[in-house]
């Protein structure tokens, strides 16, 4: 674990925009797979929200956002070990990686209630 | 190594450096003033005509109020109308909005961050001319009453030649386009200046906040103007030789127009409104006379919206009918917004609060900001509502709302910076009483009008019709709204006549007048062309406040580079995080090359506007010829610094290094250039999957082949480059001249290679979207390898003019990186153009 | 249907109000409250007569009322902390009150106003999606046309009926409407019913609306299209089924080609029409062309032009002369080149054409 967080150099200012990335490459992701999805094979409308497109994108956020969180841990602990630029680097970082978890979620919450091809 | 004579800096030799820093940075007077590329004449070039076009669009403004003030009015025909409120939207946005923030950054960032130019000088004079020259071309059609009038947004099919047959789209799209020349290199320059320029030991965190919101902001252009480029293109191309991409029936989508042109849209507005929000969070500590609460927050916060605001395209289209759950996503991508907003809104309290704050005359502006903001954000979070949004789209609630976010987010914040920097743009103060006059005028004028609005929009009355009946009690709230907007526009007339006296009859301002805590007010009142005789050490957020002493010693001659006998324009090259000196950037001096290449690309967008094909053919090869010429005159060019001569200690020239500023310039323009080609993929998949009438052949009309050997020779031409990099880096040249021939040799086969691809495709680029959007990659490749080829060989010709060696190794890196990039790229269009096809079929 | 209508144009704002029953005093007492004593008329959002609608009222009373609390306490803290007194205090109490300020109004403020926003707004929109019902919707085809609507009942008994810039709908239950368009982008919305959706050349979107009970509602185009946008009004009108079943019926075809020859007073208008209107306008049994809006029924609806003029005794021949004057640009070719004697009794003989 230790090499891992090591290997990230969470204390590059690089990580300011490694979270938002993720969140991006994931919102492209479900929004472009949703589409092709629904292109490709719609599901039956009385089938509500409780399709396998809509488990297996929710399935795919709870994934990004366990990444992300793990990220955002390791960059608090990167943050507690220095000071100064490091730690003002690591800890913006983290709190970037922490909103980046939180709006995964957060804009996957309406897979749970909305059928996903009307 | 900081300073060069430190123990002569007695009033001689003073005297002296002065005269020789100005005998290198002048501004030439006359008609070669025209040769100017220094940033703080641009960038008050930049403001003054930015204001201009605010004055076009302000009275566009008063015409559409005049017009819908009444029901059944007459002022203006249904056709005047169209034009009138099209060119409302698009001089706002594109002509006033981002080009005055682009030169307030323009001309505030180098002297923020201690630097005495931006990095690519002749850069900044080229997107000048190129803003000014699209600015006239587009306002011109007005004149000519043949302007754009199918809406800011240019949906098709409206704007498409069926149902605008005239020039008026044309204008629009030809003239956007060439304006956003200049955004993007505004773009390209302040990242690369604000990454490598900042003085000696100003670390990323120790750099204003203002630097951040500009960084995010540049690099929000970079990533965002692309798109709309993609789709002005696209469009044009249909309307002018009829390649169907937004045809139903040539099995092309209109809806791919709202794509790319929102996928620009809605960053713009955050390209607005972040340099905005940094002119507050520059302004409240100042006033507050403590340093801001949160900076670390804010960051956050910029970053923040600088990435989610490419999340919410889809937001403005909500009634396309997209599916409800990928409507959702969107929605709440939108409301994810209101954190960093509200963040900030509380960073800058917090800050008031721990503060002493002082109610001068950029202060109100500031207060009237919040109060205006804050009411357009809440309506923002409505909005982000898919039902509600179903309701309120495209009517005066939504047109209220934008006014709220625009003006209170953009325009009360630059009134605010304007007010506040004007002791340096003119070395006098404000007066406070016109200018409070003004204030409330506008601020009550601007309420009157688009308070009311809202309720408008709740009564039912659409957005942009030219006309309405009486009898659903909108007249009396349209007449309120007019007469609010001519009370704002005679607040702005008397802000506008407050600044024009203030030039006159202000008072002289001392040094640092404000007591402000960042480095433009070491500047003197106003700036010489070179900001600082002297660039000093800054560790601090806040050197003004913990070193009053430095604008003197900076004056003085007291710290780095401050000698200009070598006659060469220079700032340090630092590292981007840390701060440390790494070279000594050396900037071209003025020139006409910029000029003439933005005339030659006004002869190419006029000559198209006209359909002369071939003289736009023509413009297109002098304007590269110009810019060719241009970046001929650098590195170890007599012209840009041939003497490579350091003072002992000093760190080498960059043009002598591995690394400097040209570098990170293409690294930017390959990303700009890359989110061009990602849009590019995109309207491609998109064709593909979602439009209703899609006919693609059974076999890909690519020959794979030839693609392939094609790649295979970019690969090799790219991997000469390398190696001549890697053999430069080792101190060797030997060859360097046959390796850089060789790449330009095997980017010519591609090129070859890719033009038999296309004669043997035989592509029906006016009968199927299909063939016509193969055809514009292809294009792309093609331009790509011969820009590639010329490149390289225009190197080996330098390596024969000893410009180009192990002396001065820095130019092939540069070019190298394009040649990778190239490579990159070629290869997704076989996989996504040729390979897919073939293994997924139609 | 006629009389209700003429009613409808002359009655007052305020008396209209009035009329309406107790749920709309509630609306009425508020804008009073808010001093906007303005008339909501037939478009108002704020006048909801279908669910939908009224759904998205709620929503936005509640918005406004918790938008404005969010607003006036913003405003009052900033204006606050311009008023009192400077403190001294440690750097870490500084960054104690900093911490409060962002983290509490910054984070945890807009977080729970847009989560709550977003569970209790998202599942509103589900009434307007076509999800399947135990007993199908009627279906009702919207097409735009620059300027102007055509409407088509395919599921009519006895064969599709056609007309244009008049949409009579079954008042009482929900109603599916498939809409699209024959040239740009329009855009149909029944305001008092619920929300908008775009009309797309080359694709079908669908929204479901209903209303209540039986009444008038103004519809307009809300998508940018062109000169006349301004005028593509649509008037709507819900009545009881057996009405709209009736008046379906009296549209049948065979019915409204009997109806087009019944009066031999205007066989000149009739040749009239055949050499030039036909070209582009279709009345049943003698014509069929879809370019411009047709004719069948024209006698009957209660607007001209889109919502131009309101159909009254000679209404149509003033039209006919005067149509690029009260419509500029609208796709009709003048008609200078015919005598007022003819336009005079085409448009006497288009009068008689109600069903």
């Amino acid at each position: 674990m230790k090499a891992i967080i090591q290997r990230l150099h969470l204390t590059h200012p690089g990580h300011f925009v490694g979270g938002l990335t993720l969140w991006s490459i994931w919102f492209i992701t479900i929004y472009g797979g949703l589409s092709v999805a629904c292109a490709v094979a719609p599901p039956d409308p009385a089938q509500g929200a409780l399709t396998s497109i809509n488990i297996s994108l929710l399935l795919l956020s709870l994934l990004t956002a366990l990444l992300l969180a793990g990220l955002a841990w390791g960059c608090f602990q990167e943050a507690k070990m220095h000071e100064g630029r490091r730690h003002f680097n690591a800890f913006v970082s983290a709190w970037l990686y922490v909103f980046s978890a939180g709006g995964v979620m957060f804009v996957a919450g309406p897979m749970v209630g909305l059928p996903p091809c009307l | 190594m900081t300073t060069r004579n430190p123990e002569a800096t007695g009033p001689e030799n003073l005297q002296k450096l002065h005269d020789d820093l100005s005998d290198v940075w002048g501004n030439p007077r006359g008609l070669k003033a025209l040769t100017i590329v220094n940033h703080t004449t641009l960038g008050l070039r930049f403001m003054v005509t930015g204001m201009a076009f605010f004055l076009i669009g302000g009275i566009l403004a008063m015409l559409i109020r005049t017009q819908i003030a009444t029901p059944d009015q007459n002022f203006l025909t249904p056709d005047i109308y169209s034009q009138v409120t099209t060119m409302h939207g698009t001089v706002m946005m594109f002509l006033f909005a981002i080009p005055i923030l682009e030169g307030l950054a323009i001309y505030m960032i180098p002297k923020m961050i201690g630097a005495r130019d931006l990095v690519c000088p002749r850069l900044t004079a080229l997107g000048y001319w190129c803003y000014l020259f699209g600015g006239i071309i587009l306002c011109f059609s007005m004149v000519l009453e043949m302007a754009p009038d199918s809406g800011w947004f240019m949906y098709t099919p409206l704007s498409s030649s069926e149902y605008s047959p005239g020039l008026g789209s044309d204008f629009w799209l030809l003239g956007i386009t060439f304006v956003e020349i200049s955004a993007l290199s505004a773009g390209v320059e302040l990242v690369v200046s604000i990454l490598r320029t900042r003085t000696q030991g100003m670390a990323l965190h120790k750099m204003p906040l203002f630097a951040w919101y500009i960084l995010a902001m540049a690099l929000m252009i970079v990533v965002g103007f692309p798109p709309l480029i993609l789709g002005s293109i696209l469009l044009e191309l249909e309307r002018a030789v009829g390649m169907p991409f937004f045809d139903i029936a040539g099995g092309g989508d209109p809806v791919l127009w709202q794509h790319l042109f929102w996928l620009f849209g809605h960053p713009e507005v955050y390209i607005i409104f972040l340099p905005a929000a940094g002119i507050v969070s520059t302004i409240i500590p100042v006033f507050a006379g403590r340093p801001i609460v949160g900076y670390g927050w804010v960051v956050f916060a910029i970053t923040v919206m600088g990435f989610v605001s490419f999340g919410l395209w889809v937001h403005h289209m909500f009634t396309v009918g997209i599916p409800q759950l990928a409507q959702a996503f969107f929605s709440a991508a939108s409301m994810l917004v209101a954190i960093p907003t509200g963040i900030q809104i509380f960073a800058w309290l917090a800050t008031l609060w721990l503060g002493k704050p002082k109610m001068k005359l950029p202060m109100l502006w500031i207060v009237g900001f919040l109060v205006i903001f804050v009411c357009g954000g809440l309506t923002g979070v409505m909005l982000a509502l898919v039902p509600f949004n179903w309701q309120v789209h495209d009517t005066h609630f939504v047109v209220a709302h934008m006014h709220y976010v625009l003006v209170g987010g953009m325009l009360f914040p630059l009134m605010a910076g304007i007010y506040y920097w004007l002791p340096l743009f003119s070395g006098r103060m404000p007066s406070e009483t016109i200018g409070k006059w003004g204030f409330w005028l506008v601020f009550i004028g601007f309420n009157a009008t688009f308070l009311i609005m809202h309720w408008t929009g709740l009564l039912g009355m659409p957005r942009r019709v030219y006309t309405y009946d009486t009898g659903f009690g909108w007249d009396i709230f349209n007449l309120l709204s007019s007469v609010g907007s001519f009370v704002m526009s005679a607040g702005f007339a008397m802000v506008l006549i407050d600044i024009a006296l203030h030039f006159r009859y202000g008072k002289p301002a001392k040094t640092n007048p404000w007591n402000a805590d960042t480095l433009e007010w070491a500047n003197q009142l106003p700036p010489s062309p070179y900001n600082f005789v002297s660039l000093p050490p800054v560790e601090t957020r806040h050197p003004l406040w913990e070193h009053p002493e430095l604008p003197q010693q900076m004056q003085e001659g007291k710290h780095g580079l401050a000698a200009a006998d070598h006659g060469r324009r220079e700032l340090w090259g630092t590292d981007p995080l840390t701060g440390k000196v790494r070279e000594i950037i050396h900037l071209p001096g003025n020139s006409w090359w910029p000029l003439f290449a933005a005339m030659a690309l006004a002869v190419v967008c006029i000559s198209l506007l006209l359909r002369w094909y071939p003289v736009a053919g023509v413009g297109v090869l002098i304007a590269i010829g110009f810019l060719l010429r241009w970046s001929w005159e650098n590195g170890a060019h007599p012209r840009a610094a041939p003497d490579a001569k350091v003072m002992p200690g000093d760190p080498p020239l960059h043009s002598r290094t591995m690394d400097g500023p040209g570098l990170w310039a293409m690294t930017t323009a390959m990303i700009a250039n890359g989110s061009f080609f990602l849009s590019y993929l995109f309207g491609w998949f998109y064709l593909w999957t979602v439009s209703p009438g899609w006919r693609m052949p059974d076999a890909s009309p690519l020959s794979l082949v030839a693609l392939v050997v094609a790649g295979v020779a970019l690969l090799g031409g790219s991997a000469l480059m390398e190696s001549s990099v890697s053999k430069l880096r080792k101190q060797q040249d030997s060859g360097l001249a046959m390796r850089l021939y060789g790449a330009a040799i095997l980017g010519a086969l591609q090129f070859a290679l890719i033009l038999w691809v296309m004669w043997r495709a035989d592509l029906a680029v006016t009968e199927t979207s299909h063939d016509a959007i193969l055809m514009v990659g292809l294009y792309y490749a093609l331009l790509h390898s011969a820009l590639g080829a010329v490149i390289s060989l225009l190197q080996g010709m330098r390596v024969g003019y000893r410009y180009v060696g192990v002396h001065a190794p820095f130019e092939p890196v540069v070019v190298a990186y394009f040649w990778r990039y190239n490579a990159v790229v070629f290869w997704m269009l076989i996989v996504a153009l040729a390979v897919l096809p073939r293994v997924i079929g139609s | 249907m006629r009389e209700r209508y003429l009613y409808h144009v002359a009655s007052l704002c305020i008396q209209r109000a009035v009329t309406r029953r107790v749920n709309r005093l509630t609306y009425v007492s508020l804008v009073v409250l808010l001093g906007l004593t303005g008339c909501a008329g037939d478009k108002s959002i704020l006048d909801p007569a279908g669910q939908a609608a009224r759904d998205v009222v709620l929503i936005w009373w509640i918005m406004l009322t918790f938008a404005t609390v969010v607003f006036i306490g913003v405003i009052a803290l900033w204006l606050y902390a311009f008023k009192r007194k400077h403190q001294e205090r440690t750097p870490q109490q500084e960054r104690k009150i900093a911490r409060r300020w962002i983290v509490g109004g910054g984070i945890l403020l807009p977080v729970f106003s847009v989560s709550a926003l977003l569970i209790f707004g998202v599942p509103t929109g589900k009434r307007m999606l076509p999800l399947p019902l135990s007993e199908p919707p009627e279906v009702i085809e919207v097409i735009g046309h620059q300027w102007w609507w055509e409407v088509r009942y395919p599921g009519a008994e006895g064969g599709e009926v056609v007309t244009s810039n008049q949409l009579i709908m079954p008042a009482g239950e929900p109603v599916d409407f498939h809409v699209t368009s024959a040239d740009v982008i329009h855009a149909f919305w029944v305001p008092r019913l619920g929300g908008k959706i775009d009309m797309l050349p080359g694709r079908v979107n669908v929204i479901r609306l209903e209303a209540d009970e039986p009444g008038i509602f103004g519809a307009q185009c809300a998508e940018f299209c062109g000169a006349q946008h301004a005028h593509m009004n649509l008037y709507v009108e819900a009545v009881e089924r057996e009405e709209y079943e009736a008046w379906l019926a009296d549209r049948q075809e065979e019915r409204l080609a009997e109806l087009a020859i019944a009066n031999e007073n205007f066989t000149q208008a009739r040749e009239t029409f055949a050499s030039t209107c036909a070209a582009c306008h279709s009345v049943a049994g003698l014509s069929s062309s879809s370019i411009g809006p047709d004719l069948s029924d024209i006698g009957a609806r209660y607007t001209l032009g889109a919502g131009v003029l309101p159909m009254e005794e000679g209404a149509i021949h003033y039209w006919l002369e005067n149509h690029q004057t009260l419509k500029p640009s609208n796709k009709m070719p003048p008609h200078d080149y015919m005598d007022t004697a003819t336009l005079e009794s085409l448009g006497a003989w288009l009068e008689t054409l109600t069903p």
